[in-house]
């Protein structure tokens, strides 16, 4: 697993509080939303939060929500993307 | 931006007896609310909570700072514009007594998708009574 892969696990565990779940329970295809994770609406301003806070990496509008939510495979790519150098 | 002090029945839809903000002090829509409500002995819920010793219940503290975050709104809020969707790391410190002029503060801690968290603190006289964070989810 890539670092960026496993920080980003890491901060989605600690911030959604998914007490006894490890990154590698965590499927990296598998969709954030609905199926997959099961997140909710309040789950995904949790996240916007702290991808800001841990990465610096700003998630402006629902559009590009639906591109980084997808997985956190899609997140980890869309976070190395948008991470200042 | 700084907006003046709201007319709050213009603003809020929420009328007696459940209309918690009496007073707006400061306001930065969309970043910042400070607002007053003065509890007086003849506030209804004080007659069963308790009789012997009227205080403020723990939960109408969160519902000052939910008001009081209505006025982050630019606009005024028609009907039920706004809902509670969360309320986080809520922490009662002390009581909110007859006679109290309560300070609740509030800011905004982010938004996403129509979902706002705002985080707030009901104080009186510097000493805090209540802090928490809230989401608000817009329709």
């Amino acid at each position: 697993m890539s670092d960026l892969k496993l920080r980003v696990k890491e901060m989605i565990i600690e911030r959604l509080k998914l007490e006894g779940m490890t990154p590698d329970q965590i499927d990296d295809g598998a969709p954030l939303f609905g199926e997959g994770l099961g997140l909710d609406s309040i789950d995904a301003l949790e996240l916007v939060l702290g991808i800001e806070q841990v990465f610096s990496v700003k998630i402006e509008d629902e559009a590009a929500g639906l591109k980084a939510f997808k997985s956190v495979q899609a997140l980890t790519d869309f976070i190395a993307e948008h991470a200042k150098a | 931006m700084t907006a003046p002090p709201a007319d709050i029945p213009a603003h809020l839809p929420h009328r007696y007896p459940f209309l918690l903000v009496d007073r707006v002090l400061e306001r930065e829509p969309g970043v910042r609310v400070v607002a007053e409500k003065l509890v007086t002995f003849g506030e209804p819920y004080l007659q069963g909570h308790f009789e012997d010793r009227p205080l403020v219940p723990g939960v109408l503290l969160l519902e000052m700072l939910a008001q009081a975050g209505g006025f982050l709104e630019a606009e005024p809020l028609r009907g039920a514009a706004i809902f509670l969707a969360g309320v986080q790391d809520a922490r009662f410190k002390g009581p909110a007594l007859p006679g109290d002029r309560l300070r609740l503060e509030v800011r905004a801690d982010g938004a996403f998708a129509g979902m706002m968290k705002i985080r707030g603190t009901v104080s009186c006289d510097g000493r805090d009574l209540c802090t928490a964070a809230l989401l608000v989810k817009r329709l």
